[in-house]
This record gives C-alpha cells, structure tokens and sequence, in this order.
C-alpha cells in the first residue's frame, strides 16, 4: 500500500462521515423551521424532492417549491412555539461511488410532531424510510435526490393499527407538483421501499 | 510520526467499525421486510447463535436457519402486521488481530403482531424495547454475523405502556421447531436485571 492508496480510503470514511452529517443536520434545520437552510443543502443541479403524498418535485425549482414555498408559506410561516417536528434519523447505509463523485443513502426515520392539521392542533407519530441521493461539488456533500417515504403518520391518541393515517396532504391551491407521487403506499400496505445495495455477502 | 503500516493498521480499524455498523443496520432493514433468508445469509457459516427474547438459545448456522427460516418464516406476515426495528447507538469494539468484534445497540421497536401466539391472536400495536449483544467475524475480508442475542426490555401495548404492561404474549420457546436450549438471559422489565456490555470501562477499565 502507498500514500496514495492510504489517501484514497480516508477520504471514503470522510465522505461517509459527512453525508451522514449533512443528512442530519438537514433534520435539524426541519425542526427549526429553516426552510431557506435547507434549499440551500441541495445542489443547483438536483434531481428531485419527494416527500410523503406531496408528489414529486423536480429540479433545484422544485426542491425549492416544496421546502419554501408550500412548507415554509414563501416565508410567511409564523414559528409557533408549540409546533414541532423532531425528526430522528436513524439507520445510515451510505454507499459512496468508486469515483467518490456520488453517493447512496438508505435511513429510517421516526418523527414525533406537533402542527396543525386542518383546521386542529395535532400531535402524531411517523415513521418512514428514506433513499436519497448525494453529490460532491467542489469538495462539498449535497443532496442531489431526496425521496421519504411514509409508512404511517398516527394520531398520538390512536396509533398506527387503529389510524396509519391520519389525512392527505396533498393538497395545495396554487402549487402543483411535477409528478404524482411514485410510491406512497402507507400502511398496512406491506409496501417495501427497494433498497440501493445489494446483498454484502451474496451480492443479490 | 506514524509508519505508512501503522497508519494501514489504524485505517483498517475504523473501516471495520463502518463496516460492522453497516451490517447491523442492513440487518435491520431485512427483518423490518420479512426477508429471513437474506438474514441467514447475514451470519458465518461457523456462527454460534442466535438468541432472542424468549425464543431460546438456536446453535451453529442450522439452528440460525431453523429460527429465521422455519420458526419466523414459517408463514407468510399476515395483514397489517408491522416490525419496526430501529437500531440505534452502536459500541462496536474490534477485537485485537481483527478478526472478530463485538457490539452493544438499542433496539425501539414499533410493531403490531398476533399476541396469543406467533401467528395466532388478535392483532395489537405495540412498543418494544430491548439491547443487543452482537459478536461479529471478518471472513474473506467481508463482516459476518458471529452471534446475536437480544435482551428484551419491553413489548408493551401502545395504549398501556411498560410500566403498566411490560410483556404482552409469550413468544417460545417454541414447540413446532424447538430451540437447542432454553434462553439465557430473559429478564424483562421490572426485574432489574441487567444485561453485562461485553466492554471494559474505557478509563478506568474495569
């Protein structure tokens, strides 16, 4: 082994370790409301946003429909106090290509929220799970695809067997996605989100 | 200043420890989809065990086949049932000559399941809880399942809570594909028994 070998598998456990924490700090950013922070964690050049049953929005100007327009009311979002989305990200399977130019990422995510829906104060439980894609520019991680898929989203009072769902969201009046949604199929679909890799040891 | 080996050394260490926490969590993933054989195909075929709950002590890569494959993959997952786990906060120390590594994790569970019987019973949504104490084996330069053992801690309905409930049902041992030993260590919550880390202090070390 040489320098040269040696640079290349420290630079590996650096990409890891920094998509694992820009994946983070993005759920950080979701919980204090930080809407423009996180446009600003995908690449100009990004594939797609899609998240829950939104649907799927393509392009920087879609991941910037999504976050900061419908979510963050084009800026008008008053932060309540009592709202909140903690977003637990749990569960990183990052694969980074050979060129190290991309990366892979499959994460599970439980959320203990609290925001109006419809008309109410709601508090709730989610769960879902995550593929996203990443991209380095200029020595910098970015999202370049972001994909969250739901598996239930439960009244606290209630729970996922009596209530996986507790409404659509998918509604906007003047924003419209690019795409319906690819794959929302909450529970008790038994839906599986595909994974990015292959089996470690059998390759399959 | 480190030799260009020493750094190799040092290098491969951590590369383990991504590796071996990568495992745990694919793990994860294939038990959340009810794919029993893609977690078979997780341990060494010179693995020792597999221990859950109260399903007992299962030996060597048959007694991991017949858990996974005949006792939990016996049947087809019924409708609306539901295994979350979610693995969380890894220890994972490599053992010197890096061969062979151990590792403690949490493990929240968010379920519905039959409680009267693996597959029997009325469906009921359910939090669990529980600690893994994982040995792992590096086999032709790739990571392996050496053995598994989960503590259970709670398996509570939702609407209860573990103080009020702290097991729900009773998994095994079980009599259609019986264990090679009764388990080891199941000693839910409250008995306050607690499961040993396989680690030594890291200051003190004791």
């Amino acid at each position: 082994m040489d320098l040269e070998e040696l640079e290349k598998r420290v630079t590996l456990l650096e990409d890891i370790q920094e998509i694992e924490n820009l994946q983070r700090i993005y759920a950080y950013y979701f919980d204090l409301q930080r809407w423009q922070d996180i446009v600003d964690l995908f690449s100009d050049d990004a594939e797609s946003v899609e998240i829950v049953d939104h649907g799927l929005f393509k392009g920087k100007e879609g991941v910037r429909k999504m976050y900061w327009e419908w979510i963050g009311r084009g800026g008008k979002a008053v932060r309540e106090p009592w709202v909140q989305f903690i977003i637990m990200q749990i569960g990183a399977v990052i694969d980074v290509s050979p060129d190290g130019q991309t990366a892979r990422g499959r994460w599970q995510t439980w959320l203990c929220e609290a925001k109006t829906f419809g008309a109410f104060p709601r508090q709730e439980w989610l769960h879902g799970y995550y593929e996203n894609e990443y991209v380095k520019e200029n020595g910098k991680w970015l999202f370049s695809r972001l994909h969250w898929n739901n598996t239930f989203c439960s009244p606290f009072e209630n729970g996922w067997l009596k209530t996986p769902l507790m409404g659509l969201m998918n509604y906007h009046p003047t924003i419209k996605p690019d795409a319906p949604p690819t794959a929302f199929h909450p529970y008790p679909s038994g839906y599986h989100l595909p994974y990015h890799y292959e089996h470690p040891i059998t390759g399959k | 200043m480190a030799t260009l080996e020493e750094l190799q050394a040092r290098m491969t260490r951590l590369e383990d420890n991504k590796q071996i926490e990568k495992l745990q969590r694919i793990y994860g993933y294939y038990l959340d989809y009810h794919e029993y054989q893609k977690v078979v195909d997780l341990f060494s075929d010179n693995a020792d065990s597999v221990e859950i709950a109260d399903y007992g002590v299962y030996k060597g890569k048959a007694g991991v086949k017949r858990f996974y494959l005949e006792l939990l993959g016996n049947k087809p997952p019924r409708v609306g049932e539901l295994s979350i786990g979610m693995i969380m906060q890894g220890v994972v120390d490599v053992d010197k000559g890096g061969r062979t590594a151990r590792g403690r994790w949490y493990c929240m569970m968010i379920e519905a399941r039959s409680t009267l019987s693996l597959h029997e019973g009325e469906l009921r949504q359910l939090w669990g809880n529980g600690i893994y104490e994982n040995e792992y084996v590096k086999e032709n330069g790739k990571w392996l399942f050496r053995k598994v053992f989960f503590f259970l801690n709670f398996r509570t309905p939702y609407e209860e809570g573990w103080l009020k409930v702290p097991v729900v049902g009773q998994n095994g041992p079980g009599t259609e594909v019986p264990p090679d030993a009764p388990p080891t260590f199941y000693y839910p919550y409250p008995s306050g028994m607690h499961l040993r880390p396989h680690y030594k202090h890291p200051i003190t070390g004791k």
